[in-house]
C-alpha cells in the first residue's frame, strides 16, 4: 500500500510537470498517447505475465485492430460501434496465434507468435486493394453521434475512460475461473493439467483477451494518428511492448502505465538530448535507435527478476 | 532450360546466405540456450564494416573483411560477457529481449554514419558474368555458393578436429559434465558468440554482390529461422541445408506462383516447420513429443 502512495504521487508530480512544462494542448495530446500505449501493453501483461505464453508478435494484434478499426469506419460504421469490431479483430489474430499453443511451449512457441506478426505485416503490405499497401490509410478523426473529439484533453478523457475500463474487465477474468486457469498454466502446465484444467483453453482465453484489449487500442490509435502503415506496427512495436510490460511489472495491471510513460518519453528526451549534448553524432538517425536500444538492455538488465 | 537454371542458382546463393545466418543462429542457441534477434544487425553491420575498412582505410578486400569478420565476433562477445552472462538462469525471453536491445544499438551506430541510411553500396566483388554454352551465370553467385561450402568444411573440420570444437561441443551436449571434465564453460560460451558473429558478418560479406549493402539487409535473418528450426535448432548441417532449401523453394515459388507469396512463404514455412517439425526434419518421428527447451 505503501508503494502504491509513492508510485501515485510521483505519477501526479509527472502529469503535472508534464502539463505546465510542455504546455497544456502538447501534453495532453502525449498523455492521449500513452494511455493508448497503456492499453496495448495490457494485452501484453495478460497474455506473458497472467498466463506465462511467450509473445513475440503482439504487434500484430494491434495492427488488426488498427486496420479494422480504419476500414469499417471508411465503409460509415460509426466509430464507436466500429471499436468494438477492432478489438474483435485483435482477439480473432489473438486466438489465431495461440493455436500452436497445443503443440508447443517456451521460445518456441514465441517463435511461432514472432512467425504469425511478419504473416501479418507481408499481407497489410500485399492486399494493396483493401490496405493501401506500403502507402498506408487515411482514417478520419474519432467523432460520438456528431461530437467531434478534435481537443487533446477530449482524446486523452476518453482514451482513459477505454484504459479504466478495459483493466477492470481484465482484473475481473483474472478472478474467474479462467483468469485461475492461466496462473495454474504459468506456473507449472503438467500439474494444472494433471488437475484437471485445459491448458489449451486456458492460452486461448488469454490470447482472446490479451488480443483483444491490444486491438482495441490499435482502433484508437488508428484515430489519434490518422494514417496507418504497415511498418508502424513491425517487430520494434511488438519488442516495445514487451519492455513496456517488463518495465511496470509483468503482472501488475496498472504498472502498464509506467511502462507506457517510458515507451512514450524516451523520443521526447532523445530530442531534449540531442539539443543539450554536443557534436554531430547526436543529429543523426542513427541515435535515437541508439538510445531506443540501450534503453531495451537497461530496463532488461534493471527489471530482471532476482536470480 | 536456361532461365530455370539461372532462377535454381540463385535461389542455392540466396539460400546459402540464409544457410550461414542459420548456422549462426544454431552455434549460439546450442551453446548458449540464447535466441539472438541481433543476428541481422550483425550481418548488416559486418557488411557496413567490411565496406568502411575497404573504401575508407583502403584495405584490400580480403583483409578488410576479416577485420569487419573480428570486428563483429569482437561485439557479439563483449555483449556476452557485458550483459548476457548476467541472464543466466532466467527466462529464455529476457536475452531475446536483450540481444534485440544490443542489435538496436549496433544499427543505431551504423545508421549514424552519414550516408548509411539513405544510400545502397556495393563490395567490389562478383560482378561479371560467366558464359557456359548459352547460359549467362552472373558469378557472384558462384562465389557465394563456393565460399558457404568452404566455410562448412572449415566449420565441420574445427568441430570434429580440434580440441576447442571438441570442448564447445562438449559444452552444447552437456554443461556439468564439460565442467567435470576441465572445459571452461564460460570461456566456451564466449567462443560460440564469436563465432556466431563472424558468421553472421560473413554472411553479410558474401550476400552483398546479391543484394546490395544497405541498413535494412539485416532483416534476411528472419528469413533464416525457418531454416534453423527445420534443422532442428540443434543441428549445423541442417541449418545450412535447411537454408539452401528454403533458398531454392523461395526462387521457385517467384518463378511460378503469384507476386508476392515469395515474400510470404518462408514465414508460412516457419509456421508449418514448428508446428510439424519442432525438432527437426532430421527427427520427425519425434515430432508429437514436443520440444521442452527454453521456457518462460
Amino acid at each position: 500500500m505503501k508503494v502504491r502512495a509513492v508510485e501515485i504521487g510521483a505519477g501526479l508530480v509527472l502529469l503535472v510537470l508534464l502539463l505546465f512544462w510542455f504546455g497544456r494542448a502538447y501534453g495532453l495530446a502525449q498523455l492521449n498517447l500513452l494511455f493508448t500505449y497503456a492499453l496495448a501493453g495490457l494485452g501484453v501483461v495478460i497474455i506473458l505475465g497472467h498466463a506465462g505464453q511467450t509473445v513475440l508478435g503482439q504487434g500484430a494484434f494491434v495492427a488488426l485492430g488498427a486496420y479494422a478499426q480504419a476500414l469499417l469506419v471508411a465503409t460509415g460504421l460509426t466509430p464507436l460501434l466500429a471499436l468494438p469490431l477492432a478489438a474483435g479483430a485483435g482477439a480473432l489474430g489473438g486466438v489465431l496465434a495461440s493455436l500452436p499453443a497445443a503443440r508447443l511451449g517456451g521460445l518456441y512457441f514465441g517463435m511461432s507468435t514472432f512467425a504469425f506478426a511478419l504473416l501479418v505485416e507481408e499481407l497489410l503490405r500485399r492486399w494493396e486493394s483493401l490496405t493501401g499497401g506500403a502507402a498506408g490509410l487515411m482514417v478520419k478523426g474519432f467523432s460520438i453521434a456528431g461530437w467531434r473529439l478534435e481537443q487533446a484533453g477530449e482524446q486523452a478523457a476518453f482514451s482513459l475512460l477505454l484504459l479504466l475500463g478495459a483493466i477492470a474487465l481484465c482484473r475481473r477474468m483474472l478472478a474467474s475461473a479462467l483468469g485461475r486457469s492461466w496462473q495454474a498454466v504459468r506456473e507449472d502446465e503438467a500439474a494444472a493439467a494433471a488437475c484437471g484444467v485445459d491448458a489449451v483453453r486456458a492460452k486461448i482465453g488469454a490470447f482472446a483477451l490479451g488480443g483483444g484489449v491490444s486491438g482495441l487500442a490499435g482502433g484508437l490509435y488508428a484515430h489519434w494518428i490518422a494514417y496507418l502503415s504497415p511498418e508502424q506496427f513491425g517487430l520494434r512495436l511488438s519488442f516495445e511492448l514487451l519492455i513496456l510490460a517488463f518495465l511496470g511489472g509483468v503482472r501488475r495491471l496498472g504498472g502498464v502505465l509506467w511502462g507506457a510513460a517510458l515507451v512514450v518519453a524516451l523520443p521526447q528526451a532523445i530530442a531534449l538530448l540531442r539539443d543539450q549534448l554536443p557534436g554531430e553524432w547526436t543529429r543523426a538517425a542513427g541515435f535515437e535507435l541508439f538510445v531506443f536500444g540501450a534503453a531495451v538492455v537497461a530496463v532488461v538488465l534493471l527489471r530482471r527478476p532476482p536470480a | 532450360m536456361s532461365s530455370l537454371l539461372q532462377v535454381l542458382l540463385s535461389g542455392a546463393a540466396t539460400g546459402c546466405v540464409y544457410g550461414l545466418v542459420a548456422l549462426s543462429f544454431v552455434l549460439i542457441f546450442k551453446a548458449t540456450s540464447v535466441l539472438s534477434f541481433m543476428q541481422g544487425e550483425l550481418l548488416m553491420a559486418g557488411a557496413f564494416a567490411a565496406l568502411a575498412a575497404h573504401q575508407g582505410l583502403g584495405l584490400p578486400l580480403l583483409p578488410a573483411v576479416l577485420l569487419a569478420v573480428l570486428a563483429m565476433a569482437g561485439f557479439a562477445m563483449l555483449g556476452e560477457r557485458l550483459f548476457l552472462r548476467r541472464l543466466v538462469a532466467q527466462p529464455a525471453l529476457l536475452a531475446v529481449l536483450l540481444t534485440f536491445g544490443l542489435g538496436m544499438m549496433l544499427r543505431g551506430l551504423v545508421a549514424s554514419w552519414p550516408g548509411a541510411a539513405q544510400q545502397v553500396y556495393r563490395l567490389p566483388f562478383g560482378g561479371e558474368q560467366l558464359r557456359i554454352g548459352e547460359v549467362l551465370l552472373p558469378t557472384a553467385q558462384l562465389w557465394v555458393i563456393a565460399a558457404a561450402l568452404l566455410l562448412a568444411l572449415l566449420l565441420a573440420a574445427f568441430f570434429r578436429y580440434t580440441r576447442l570444437g571438441l570442448a564447445l561441443r562438449a559444452c552444447a551436449e552437456n554443461p556439468e559434465l564439460a565442467t567435470l571434465m576441465g572445459v571452461r564453460v564460460s570461456t566456451m560460451q564466449a567462443l560460440a558468440w564469436g563465432l556466431g558473429g563472424g558468421l553472421a558478418a560473413l554472411a553479410g560479406v558474401l550476400l552483398a554482390p546479391l543484394s546490395f549493402v544497405h541498413l535494412n539487409m539485416g532483416d534476411i535473418a528472419f528469413k533464416a529461422f525457418p531454416a534453423a528450426v527445420l534443422g532442428g535448432m540443434s543441428s549445423l548441417g541442417g541449418a545450412l541445408l535447411g537454408g539452401l532449401a528454403l533458398g531454392l523453394i523461395e526462387a521457385l515459388a517467384g518463378l511460378w506462383l503469384p507476386e508476392g507469396f515469395k515474400d510470404a512463404l518462408p514465414y508460412l514455412l516457419l509456421l508449418f516447420a514448428l508446428l510439424l517439425f519442432p525438432r527437426g526434419l532430421g527427427q520427425w518421428r519425434l515430432a508429437g513429443a514436443g520440444p521442452s527447451r527454453g521456457g518462460q
